[in-house]
């Protein structure tokens, strides 16, 4: 057991429809107030990984615990609103008939226009109070999204993908105020990515997965002799690949050319 | 193993148990009729096999092939010409082909007979132009064809149009590019694509068909619905009604089947939704085609619509002294408040199932969904017949089990009608609701509950607020269908109780057909009313988006 543990998980396993196996066997300790990263092909099971912890899945087998307390196990399983885990989801979900400052409110039960002030205040966002979601661009609605989780005061911070829809100078931007902001709070935060920067910029430690499995888990100052290992190589250069051939689209059209002798 | 248990266990809450519960609730009447057949065929079973049956089956196919061919030629014609050509008056042709569906199809039939009967208005309008013609023999199976067809190609007409004019810009000009003439288009493009569509809108016609009583009954052609009536009230052999009406099932099966088996697996989703069809991109009409294209979309308007109201006013007009009183008055105020507790009740229900069945965790128990939305495929009278049997069996069980006569709920209160409205409509709310909620996404109420709140918080506060447009505007679907419904009312509804459709019924099962006229037309206004409400909802959410 790690001391000062935030989060433990012991040979967790989850298929879908009984067939696809998405993650066996899975262990992971996570000590408090750090931050990690996940990293991995699609269907590798990141988001499920996820949505285990938050417990918006049902495991097939094995262990979570969350701030040393069983949240789910063969025998019981704690609802997700009983677990105190913040979790911004990649398209966000912010509530469209509701304003900013009453998706803000949604968790929150005393002090409410004092906290979303300060919740405002902290993500950038000083008045919009009154805007509905379709009035903000994607960087906004992320913001908006991090302070209506974190108006619940989570113990564990998830984020599925969150830099994902952001254009560079943004996500380089909002990457570094929500690691100010986690660390600030001293809380934890759990977060995907397709971007390999993300995690160098952000995150103390780094987890690659593979077919449902962890292939390496290390601290982020480790990172450069992950490349020699077979299988991570592979996960970063199909990382590469994909986010080259979106480059080229755009930067080398000369090159789509089926003409071009 | 131990693991699986414990994991049902562990999955099993109280809302897998609100799920069973609903579903078989729901079902009973369909459970009902499987377990009868169990119980051996009923006296007059014999004689209907000897006499009936075969008639039954050849009329009942002859009307499906013979609607089927015809909705599909209005149905489809029409959608093409509205979405791909720009002429005179499009917009309110567009919206009066949608008409047709307000007038119930019995309705329709005792207008046509009032139209080309001896005397009869039309007839008599083509005498004064010359015309020596007495009377068109109607009331026949080619009769009932042109009625039901008239009545009901809006099914084929509305799924089809949605997909015509659902294709993008881009696969058009790409198959114009590439040479095709406009007919080429549609016969190797615009058609396969909404071939589907086409053949959802002909399942919808087949139903209805099927379900037809009132038409069928007043010209005389024995179909299944009309022999379950028959073996029945005349016969008085309910055994043998549950059998015929398992035969009736049976070939709602083949029918379903026969139409997946066409349709393959071909579910064409069209990219580039927001490239689709603007009226600058369709074709502007002059001439000759201008001409084509009225008489296209004139016919269906012209027999479906025109025609039938136009006699419907005549009558009334010459009816409405005698019939239009304080009894009218009283019977419109008991349609509208069954119709409007049944559609409460049907949402109410559709919401418990779809949100009861999420918050369970055991997926083997979904099928009970299914169980409870399988009535719109069951025509009314099947349901009359179950619900009469379990019925009749929760009357026994109470009385000798705890010695309660509870016969008068059954036989004097609308409660049973009402279950069996549920029963029968509850797919109309049930499966646009569900798809509905699954389009607000399941990652907003997700949120909510990582945001502390519980499942029912979450569903006043989240989920019903962002269905409102679909909840009210399938709840106006499903008011219409039980203002329309006679078959299932017929036999279901207590002496003291009666409904505008019934009573238009029984004033043309009387011959006094004219008196049909006024309540059929309140019938008929209410609706148009109801269908441009839903109309401007649907608009007003398209703007939305």
């Amino acid at each position: 057991m790690v001391v000062n543990s935030i989060l433990e998980i012991s040979e967790l396993s989850k298929s879908y429809d009984g067939k696809v196996k998405v993650l066996s066997d899975f262990n992971f300790n996570m000590e408090h107030g750090k931050i990690c990263a996940i990293v991995g092909e699609s269907g590798s099971g990141k988001s499920t990984l996820l949505r285990l912890i938050a417990g918006l899945e049902r495991p097939e087998g094995g262990e979570i615990k969350i701030a040393q307390s069983i949240v789910s196990d063969n025998t019981k399983i704690v609802q997700p609103q009983l677990r105190n885990i913040g979790f911004v989801f990649q398209d966000f979900a912010l509530f469209p008939h509701l304003t900013v400052e009453q998706n803000i409110a949604y968790g929150i039960k005393n002090n409410k226009s004092k906290i979303i002030d300060k919740l405002l205040k902290l993500v950038k966002m000083e008045g919009y109070n009154k805007s509905y979601p379709s009035q903000l661009s994607g960087g906004q609605e992320q913001r908006v999204a991090l302070a209506r989780t974190l108006a619940i005061e989570p113990k564990l911070l998830l984020l599925d993908e969150p830099f994902s829809s952001l254009d560079v100078g943004l996500r380089s931007i909002l990457r570094k105020e929500i690691k100010g902001i986690v660390k600030k709070l001293n809380t934890s935060l759990i977060f995907i990515t397709h971007d390999i920067s993300d995690a160098i910029d952000i995150a103390d430690e780094i987890i690659f997965l593979k077919n449902g499995k962890i292939v390496q888990h290390s601290p982020i100052s480790e990172l450069s002799k992950s490349s020699e290992n077979e299988d991570i190589s592979n996960i970063m250069s199909e990382l590469k690949a994909n986010m080259e051939g979106v480059l080229n689209l755009f930067q080398k059209p000369d090159e789509s050319n089926v003409f071009k002798e | 193993m131990l693991n699986k248990l414990n994991r049902i266990r562990r999955d099993f809450n109280q809302w897998s148990l609100f799920t069973a519960a609903i579903g078989f609730f729901i079902a009973i009447p369909i459970l009902t009729i499987t377990v009868y057949l169990f119980d051996g065929v009923g006296d007059m079973w014999e004689h209907i096999v000897d006499y009936f049956l075969l008639e039954y089956l050849q009329n009942s196919i002859v009307l499906l092939i013979g609607t089927g061919i015809l909705t599909t030629l209005l149905g489809t014609s029409s959608a093409w010409v509205i979405s791909n050509y720009n002429f005179p008056l499009r917009s309110a042709l567009k919206w009066l082909l949608f008409l047709p569906l307000a007038i119930p199809s019995y309705i329709v039939a005792y207008a046509y007979v009032g139209l080309l009967g001896n005397g009869g208005s039309l007839i008599g309008c083509l005498q004064t132009i010359g015309f020596s013609i007495q009377k068109i023999d109607f009331m026949n199976i080619y009769g009932l064809i042109w009625v039901l067809s008239f009545s009901l190609f809006p099914y084929v007409y509305a799924s089809s149009l949605a997909m015509f004019s659902s294709i993008p810009r881009s696969i058009r000009e790409s198959s114009e590019i590439l040479g095709a003439s406009n007919w080429r288009y549609l016969r190797s493009v615009a058609f396969p694509l909404a071939s589907p569509a086409i053949i959802s809108g002909l399942f919808l016609v087949f139903m209805e068909v099927l379900n037809d009583y009132g038409a069928a009954k007043y010209y005389g052609i024995n179909t299944f619905t009309t022999g379950i009536f028959r073996t029945w009230t005349m016969l008085e052999d309910l055994q043998s009604a549950v059998y015929l009406s398992a035969l009736l099932i049976v070939m709602v099966v083949i029918i379903n089947t026969l139409l997946k088996w066409q349709r393959g697996s071909k579910s064409y989703a069209v990219k580039g939704s927001t490239d689709q069809l603007k009226s600058t991109d369709r074709i502007d009409l002059k001439g000759n085609k201008l001409l084509l294209v009225w008489i296209i979309v004139g016919i269906p308007i012209l027999f479906g619509l025109l025609l039938p109201l136009g006699q419907l006013f005549y009558w009334a007009t010459l009816t409405y002294k005698k019939t239009f009183n304080i009894e009218l008055l009283q019977i419109a105020g008991q349609s509208f408040t069954i119709a409007l507790v049944t559609t409460i009740l049907i949402i109410l229900t559709s919401l418990a199932l779809i949100y009861f069945s999420r918050w369970n965790h055991l997926k083997s128990l979904h099928f009970f969904k299914k169980v409870a939305t399988i009535g719109y495929v069951i025509p009314g009278a099947i349901i009359g017949i179950g619900v009469i049997r379990s019925g009749q069996s929760f009357i026994t069980f109470f009385d000798d089990v705890f010695s309660l006569e509870i016969g008068f709920l059954f036989y004097s209160s609308s409660v049973v009608l009402i279950y069996a409205y549920v029963f029968r409509f509850l797919a109309v709310v049930f499966h646009p609701l569900e798809a509905n909620s699954l389009k607000v996404g399941k990652n907003i109420s997700e949120a909510s509950y990582l945001l502390n709140a519980g499942k029912i918080k979450t569903l006043f506060n989240i989920e019903l607020p962002l269905l409102r447009t679909a909840l009210l505007t399938s709840g106006i679907l499903v008011f219409i269908d039980v203002l329309k419904e006679l078959p299932l009312t017929l036999i279901l509804k207590p002496y003291n109780v009666q409904t505008l459709a019934v009573k238009a019924y029984e004033y043309a099962d009387d011959e006094r057909v004219a008196q049909a006229a006024l309540p059929a037309l309140m019938l008929i206004f209410t609706i148009t009313i109801a269908m441009a409400f839903v109309s401007y909802l649907q608009k007003r959410e398209k703007l939305n988006i």
